[in-house]
């Protein structure tokens, strides 16, 4: 009876970690292929122990990969920060402050996830277009437009992050604030926003990880110099397709970012990204 | 600011002064109030700008004969009711008709295998880690890594572990496992909508996983004592008590999880282009070639209202189906 249930426990684990390993076999691919030569990948004749980073070196020249580069940090980070700050006062408002057309609110934050993007694609491209031929603002293929478009796109997302954040502070706090003559907006200000600092970061760190990896307005909305990485990638499988091993190069690069963003914060993102469906 | 006592906070007008505290009951709710408004108005001129008065502006497009991308026809095209919906969905005649019954049909497929896929793996997966075993935190650690690698980035890794000749998955199934006699052709033809499936389902388990961690931890040990001293065996423990109980997590994960598929764009486009033949060809790949690359707009307009309307049928029955489910978490 113990041995057999010893054998059960044996081969769980033996299972679990299996899993594990086909779970991980793509990333390892992703980057053992990128340390590879164009010729090794084709060919199949894969020497792992002996890595090159050539690939690396000459993506960054075959496309203007720092374009794409900057075009994405400067969009997502400042779009991210702006949807942060939005998404923190309206998520306070909705967890602490009760105001008339509360419900609408919130039915209006999910409601956004549920119209398709080509529903508002359209006219968001026919409104840049008529703005750039008849004024002088400037929304189509600049980065300004694309900012504005990711922080409206990922607020609603990120009110429903800060939103439990908020509900998980006790009230006590803000109360006894005010009772030593803050002002209701002095406490969210001084006292609620400190104490919800890991909220704000694995807040910014979702949007940003959304915002990152936007392909269809970005593909519509640009042309030429506000393009990011995942149009970057996309025009280079159209032109290079046979240049797998800078492919993979260029995706480690895309991806390590997002990564060492999502590790850092993994503690509270994984308890915001599980809250909305555990707590309901 | 610095000050200890602070002065009349900035953005409230028509307020009175702060301070001396304390207000009436009164008068600091219509306070808070007033805040909250001030709170929620960058987000809300946000939303109606991007979201709402554009969403209203498809809308309206859907019921107009437009099929050229001009700002000036938007408002001069001349209605016509329903014939954009007619010409797609009956009109086989009809340009705006052709290839949409197969992206419909794909869509469907790729939306219930996408799904069904991530929230039994994640399941899965999720029940192994609950246990306690060597490792267990590193493990659950490194689970949630395919999640973190982009979709753009999952789509251009499979698309070249798919390649016929050249591709990792083909050496391992017919050169060193040898179960294929010839190589198979991953991202044509028949297997192409399974092509773009299983790394939907790879990048989707790691979410799922967690959330039903997060479920399965929250789980009273004490019924699956009871349990167990009735004589219950672990299947039936987990028909009876696991499963219940994490019912409501599964139908959350359903309502968003065929929304988000349904509306899938990048991992398709990346993996196979923008014209990936009647096989794989979904509703948003050819939403977007229609508007985009052939400028029927009207189409682009129609198509989006109808996932979209499709969409609130299903949000619909997921309330009725899973009312209990709502009431209990």
């Amino acid at each position: 009876m113990v041995g057999s249930r010893r054998m059960t426990n044996w081969g769980l684990n033996a299972l679990t970690y299996g899993i594990l390993i086909i779970m991980l076999a793509p990333i390892f691919w992703l980057v053992a292929s990128s340390l590879q030569t164009r010729g090794q990948l084709a060919s199949g004749r894969y020497d792992l122990l002996h890595p090159t980073v050539k690939a690396f070196s000459e993506m960054w020249s075959t496309v203007d990969f720092s374009k794409y580069l900057t075009n994405s940090i400067v969009i997502c980070g400042i779009s991210s920060v702006l949807a942060t700050a939005f998404a923190a006062s309206a998520g306070y408002a909705l967890a602490r402050l009760p105001f008339r057309g509360q419900k609408s609110f919130s039915a209006g934050v999910v409601g956004t996830q549920l119209v398709p993007g080509s529903m508002f694609l359209l006219p968001v491209f026919l409104g840049f277009i008529w703005l750039k031929q008849n004024t002088p603002i400037h929304l189509f293929d600049t980065q300004l437009g694309m900012i504005l478009i990711y922080t409206a796109f990922f607020t609603p997302v990120a009110i429903w992050f800060m939103r439990y954040f908020f509900l998980a502070i006790p009230p006590e706090l803000e109360e006894a604030a005010m009772v030593d003559g803050c002002t209701r907006f002095g406490a969210f200000w001084r006292i609620v926003l400190p104490s919800a600092a890991p909220g704000l970061a694995a807040t910014f760190v979702y949007a940003f990880l959304l915002a990152w990896d936007e392909l269809l307005f970005v593909t519509a909305l640009t042309a030429n110099r506000a393009e990011t990485i995942p149009v970057g990638i996309h025009n280079f499988i159209g032109n290079y397709s046979e240049e797998y091993a800078q492919l993979m190069a260029a995706g480690v690069v895309s991806t390590i970012p997002v990564m060492l963003a999502f590790f850092a914060t993994q503690r509270w993102l994984v308890q915001g990204l599980t809250a909305g469906a555990v707590k309901g | 600011m610095t000050t200890q006592t602070p002065p009349i906070v900035h953005g409230e007008p028509g307020d009175a002064p702060a301070t001396p505290p304390p207000p009436s009951a009164r008068r600091s709710r219509r306070r808070g109030r007033n805040l909250a408004y001030w709170l929620i108005a960058p987000a809300l001129v946000f939303m109606v700008l991007v979201h709402l008065i554009p969403t209203l502006g498809g809308l309206a497009l859907s019921f107009k004969n437009i099929n050229t991308f001009t700002f000036s026809r938007l408002f001069g095209a001349p209605w016509n009711g329903f014939h954009n919906y007619n010409a797609i969905l009956f009109d086989d005649a009809n340009p705006l008709h052709s290839g949409f019954v197969d992206a419909a049909r794909n869509t469907l497929i790729y939306t219930a295998a996408t799904v069904t896929g991530t929230l039994a793996g994640g399941l899965g997966i999720a029940l192994l880690l609950a246990r306690s075993f060597p490792g267990r935190r590193l493990v659950r650690t490194l689970m949630l890594a395919p999640y973190v690698v982009p979709s753009f980035v999952v789509a251009t890794l499979w698309g070249f572990m798919w390649q016929s000749d050249s591709g990792i998955i083909n050496k391992v199934l017919v050169d060193y496992l040898h179960l294929f006699h010839d190589r198979p052709t991953w991202l044509l033809g028949h297997n192409s909508l399974f092509a773009i499936i299983v790394p939907s389902i790879w990048r989707g388990i790691p979410l799922a996983m967690l959330i039903f961690l997060a479920g399965l931890e929250t789980m009273p040990r004490e019924l699956h004592e009871a349990a167990a001293i009735d004589g219950a065996g672990p299947w039936r423990r987990f028909r009876y008590i696991t499963f219940p109980l994490l019912r409501p997590l599964i139908a959350v994960q359903l309502l968003f999880g065929v929304i988000y598929s349904a509306y899938q764009f990048t991992i398709p486009y990346v993996m196979l282009g923008s014209n990936p033949g009647s096989d794989a060809d979904l509703i948003m790949t050819l939403i977007v070639r229609q508007s985009f690359s052939n400028n029927l707009i009207g189409f682009g307009a129609a198509a989006s209202t109808l996932l979209m309307f499709v969409m609130l049928i299903w949000v619909a029955f997921w309330f009725r189906a899973f009312r209990r489910d709502l009431e209990m978490a």
